[in-house]
């Protein structure tokens, strides 16, 4: 196999990159405009998850998960506007599912797409400022959570992990204690180069469960259990090293670490932790 | 990115493998043991050689050291190969990897005929002669002196962790030459025969076995040195050192891959439905993935540190699950926990307790855990010294 991205996967992240930074500062409904008209909602898998990263990288607040990993693989098409499914059987904890134009539904019978409004769902308050989730009431439900929705939630968590060791490493190589900067302390290096390992597996996982989706593989299903759950192994070491290391200034409302801590946290603890998937990986 | 196997490294494969079932050495033929890494076996020798003659022993290199002038990609699959069938291809690793593979980058033509050839057709057997009892991971720290008086230098020092010295024919030694010099700018490395005056060898045992001697304490006095032994040009020893891997460093990580193999294998009992054995199959998963990225162009060096972080700190994680699964019957000892295999090393087939301690040979061997978290943090991620 080759692990490398090639020329046009490079080329199409570094244009994310600058475009996601450019539009992110703009209200929420013209970043979700920008992104549908570029056409990244259709995107296959692999460009799809270096797409997410980048967006779990700046805490976004549109409907662009929900819609391209949860809504698309179960009803097999894009909503008008935005999407959300339900697929864990419990309706509970659903994303964007208060503000969702259209939701799939996963029930005994099969999928049914129905209109977000008729549902009525409602807002649950949550730490992080930009998550939508709520609960669903849609009468008899199945379960079956498409591989893509595990990914997706992999790759943005990977996406926030990245931002908040980027933050960390502004901080340690600027803030300056006992006439040296931080970063030239063993105990903060070793911290951080564990992050960046965590970063790195997590990150080469969720490339790989991409890869398996994209090229329909046998090992999809056992990739993406192993995607979720490195990038919640990986969410659990940077948010504690992350928040430790930035100090009490991480512990503070203005500063933005605390928008990525909390994405990061909350990739993991939705559609099941890096425990639950672990258990999974080995009843694949 | 893509998951199909590149045709033409299938079909290097293909033939490499069809060459090992021709001449794979027998169980019957493997009965010797190989007592330490640079005690070699007659049977071995003559694998190792059969090896070099058709071109199989290190497929990079060109067909006088034994390849065949394979891509990286080729190498990989050599190598793979030669984990997934648990075959060595050298019980003198250190000679053939190390040694051999610095004399091919740094050595005269005259020190590639005379000692790089045979130490690859196994004619004869190397060590390593790097770490003091005062310069460990501060190997620049390094005291054996060599002093040169016209055509000879003349040392006097001490080595230790020296594996195999006691079996090898050659060592390949770093010394001081200009003590004057910075640290890193005043060494040499110095190509010293073991049968040469002054060379004394103390092998001791290791923490398996009071008998399983493989590390050596070794002390040079006033030992006489040729001066066409100089490896590389006269104070440039730290470049040596630190090139002696070559392009073989980019695919050490496979090591730990097979260890993990191993584990996935031998653990697999123990491991059912346990989260740990699910870590396991993630980081070997991950490590092969990022050794594979490896291969591609442009990559940093400093992430070799990354695969040896992630590959040693799984073995010795996933080993200690293991051992902690079994409870008190991981206790007897000498035991076997994973199936024979007459081409590869028995101890990692061990008691799980052995397993475990040996674990320590990856966190601590080339490098530490602790040095390489330094070296990712500093040259990956740019924090300061």
């Amino acid at each position: 196999m080759e692990f490398e991205l090639d020329e046009e996967q490079r080329m199409l992240r570094r244009t994310v990159r600058e475009t996601v930074a450019k539009v992110r500062p703009q209200p929420e409904d013209r970043q979700w405009e920008t992104y549908r008209d570029l056409g990244w909602l259709e995107a296959p898998p692999l460009e799809l998850v270096l797409i997410l990263e980048e967006l779990g990288y700046v805490a976004d607040p549109t409907p662009f998960l929900a819609t391209a990993t949860w809504f698309a693989p179960l009803a097999g098409r894009l909503p008008e506007g935005s999407g959300t499914a339900v697929f864990d059987g419990t309706g509970h904890y659903v994303l964007d599912a208060d503000r969702a134009d259209e939701i799939a539904l996963l029930t005994p019978d099969g999928v049914t797409v129905v209109s977000g409004a008729s549902l009525g769902a409602e807002r649950v308050d949550v730490l992080d400022p930009h998550l939508h989730v709520a609960h669903v009431d849609a009468g008899a439900l199945a379960v079956g959570v498409p591989d893509l929705a595990l990914v997706g939630l992999a790759a943005t968590g990977v996406g926030a992990c990245r931002r908040i060791l980027d933050l960390v490493l502004a901080h340690v190589k600027q803030r300056t204690q006992f006439g040296r900067p931080l970063g030239s302390f063993q105990a903060v290096k070793h911290k951080a180069a564990d992050m960046h390992v965590a970063v790195e597996r997590a990150r080469a996982l969720t490339h790989f469960a991409a890869l398996t989706i994209a090229e329909d593989d046998p090992r999809r299903s056992r990739a993406a259990h192993m995607a979720k759950a490195a990038a919640g192994e990986c969410q659990r070491l940077v948010f504690r090293h992350g928040l430790q290391l930035f100090g009490a200034m991480g512990f503070t409302w203005e500063n933005e670490l605390q928008l990525h801590l909390k994405r990061a946290q909350a990739c993991d603890l939705l559609l099941g932790t890096a425990s639950a998937h672990r258990k999974a990986l080995l009843a694949v | 990115m893509k998951l199909a196997d590149d045709p033409e490294v299938e079909e290097f494969r293909a033939r490499f493998s069809a060459f090992l079932d021709a001449h794979l050495p027998t169980e019957a033929e493997a009965r010797e043991r190989p007592r330490s890494s640079a005690h070699v076996p007659d049977w071995a020798r003559r694998w190792q050689r059969a090896l070099f003659e058709n071109g199989w022993l290190l497929p990079g290199r060109p067909p006088e050291y034994g390849g065949r002038n394979a891509t990286l990609p080729q190498q990989l699959a050599h190598l793979e190969e030669l984990a997934h069938r648990r075959i060595y291809h050298s019980f003198n690793p250190q000679g053939l990897g190390i040694i051999a593979a610095s004399l091919l980058t740094f050595g005269t033509d005259e020190q590639k005929r005379r000692w790089a050839v045979p130490i690859l057709r196994a004619e004869i057997t190397a060590a390593l002669g790097m770490s003091e009892p005062e310069a460990g991971s501060d190997l620049a720290s390094l005291r054996t002196r060599a002093v040169l008086a016209g055509d000879t230098f003349t040392v006097n020092g001490q080595k230790i962790w020296t594996s195999g010295a006691h079996d090898a024919d050659v060592l390949l030694t770093f010394v001081r030459t200009d003590p004057d010099a910075p640290k890193h700018k005043g060494l040499s490395a110095l190509l010293i025969p073991t049968a040469s005056d002054g060379v004394v060898c103390r092998p001791f045992g290791s923490i398996a076995a009071e008998d399983d001697h493989d590390f050596n304490e070794v002390f040079l006095t006033d030992v006489r040195v040729p001066r066409e032994n100089l490896v590389g040009p006269l104070g440039e020893g730290w470049r040596v050192a630190n090139g002696s891997l070559g392009h073989e460093r980019t695919l050490l990580w496979l090591s730990y891959a097979e260890r993990l193999q191993d584990l996935v294998r031998d653990a697999a009992d123990a491991g059912t439905g346990q989260e740990w054995y699910a870590t396991l199959l993630m980081d070997l998963t991950a490590l092969r993935l990022l050794g594979y990225r490896q291969l591609g162009p442009d990559r940093n060096p400093a992430e070799i540190s990354v695969l040896k972080l992630l590959g040693s700190e799984a073995v010795q994680a996933a080993s200690l699950h293991a051992l902690e699964a079994h409870g008190a019957d991981a206790l007897p000892h000498p035991a076997r926990t994973g199936p024979y295999h007459h081409m590869n090393n028995e101890d990692f087939v061990s008691s799980w307790f052995e397993r475990y301690a040996r674990s320590f040979a990856g966190t601590i061997a080339g490098g530490t855990s602790e040095i390489q978290r330094n070296i990712i943090a500093e040259r990956i991620l740019g924090l300061p010294r």
